[in-house]
């Protein structure tokens, strides 16, 4: 009996190590560097800037369409916008290097209801610590990159949206 | 005991350390040669010279440029870091990768030599950002919070040729290396 309860203990042990190692969630910038500010337009061919969203957590999403790893993660990221769009939470998809068209073709297929920008001419990705798509950084209300995502993450869930939630009631040293 | 045997069936493949495997894609016929090394984790997956050509193409490249590409042995490549240690970064740097092709040893073709190539042609910008973004970065760092990336490798030969792949990276700035051997450049079908 005793030999069974030691292989239940170890393969409950197993398991929950398996459990974490699924928990694949963002990488903590300890330097938290400023967040370069842009002016980029968006599908309608409004100007934002970053700084027009200084005082809330922001989610910035660099992507493109051809980018399968991005299609894989862009709807989880739209279910995210559901849950965080009323929590005073901010989420941008910045496109590269792709014109109107061939977004909004591709949005009939994967529809995204948070701000797209075109960073057309790569202008602004050539200021951002990125190395290859996608990548996500969290910025916090004060404007600097405190999380950084490389390659897609399941954005909705909870356990990673609470990271940008705390965010907003306490600030990141 | 029967009990106990089927537990450790269910453990042992967690348990053991993989090493290369080549599986074909059922649909596609593709061929993928994939480590997982401790942490480190690498997919290379054929692709057919029109595939990439056509990709290329779609994206402003003139014809005989995204033939050059095309036919360069161009590879889908994903790495991963799968480490649970928040303290384990792996880091590649593709300027310390080989190929190895009838007994001589030869670079990768980089971003930074193909960038040289087309220094006299007449190349949109736009067509640049998309082939700068959809190659796999020269050096890159990848975090143990899920950290991965992809993007096409081109290894040189011409379609139908076979090499062996010298793949170097650190974990923690401590250099890891293997090989993978008889990796085939498909040809169109």
């Amino acid at each position: 009996m005793k030999q069974y309860q030691f292989i239940i203990y170890f393969l409950v042990l197993f398991l929950s190590s398996n459990i974490i190692y699924a928990k694949k969630l963002i990488t903590p910038l300890t330097n938290k560097p400023a967040a370069v500010n842009f002016k980029l337009l968006d599908m309608d061919g409004k100007t934002h800037q970053l700084s027009d969203y200084k005082g809330q957590p922001i989610i910035i999403n660099f992507w493109a369409t051809w980018c399968p790893p991005c299609r894989e993660e862009l709807p989880s990221m739209n279910r995210a916008w559901a849950k965080v769009k009323s929590q005073g939470i901010a989420m941008i998809a910045i496109n590269v290097g792709e014109d109107e068209d061939t977004i909004f073709t591709f949005t009939g297929d994967y529809p995204i209801d948070f701000t797209i920008l075109l960073d057309q001419s790569g202008e602004i990705i050539n200021q951002w610590p990125i190395k290859g798509l996608p990548t996500t950084f969290v910025i916090d209300p004060q404007g600097r990159i405190v999380y950084r995502a490389i390659g897609g993450r399941e954005w909705d869930s909870e356990e990673l949206l609470n990271i940008v939630r705390a965010l907003k009631t306490k600030p990141s040293n | 005991m029967k009990k106990i045997s089927f537990l450790i069936c269910l453990l042992l493949p967690q348990i053991l350390h993989a090493d290369i495997t080549k599986t074909a894609s059922p649909e596609t016929q593709l061929i993928e040669w994939k480590l997982v090394e401790q942490n480190f984790e690498l997919s290379i997956i054929q692709r057919l010279p029109d595939q990439t050509y056509s990709f290329f193409a779609a994206r402003g490249f003139p014809k005989h440029i995204s033939h050059n590409i095309a036919n360069s042995c161009v590879f889908q490549t994903i790495i991963r870091n799968n480490s649970k240690d928040k303290n384990q970064s792996i880091d590649v740097s593709l300027k310390k990768w080989h190929i190895k092709i009838n007994n001589k040893t030869q670079p990768l073709k980089l971003k930074k030599v193909w960038d040289k190539e087309w220094q006299q042609s007449d190349i949109k910008p736009a067509s640049k950002l998309a082939f700068r973004w959809a190659t796999l970065p020269t050096e890159q760092n990848y975090e143990p919070s899920g950290d991965y990336n992809w993007g096409m490798i081109s290894f040189g030969p011409k379609p139908g040729s076979i090499f062996d792949l010298y793949i170097e990276w650190q974990i923690n700035n401590q250099k890891n290396s293997t090989w993978i051997k008889n990796i085939i450049c498909p040809t169109n079908r």
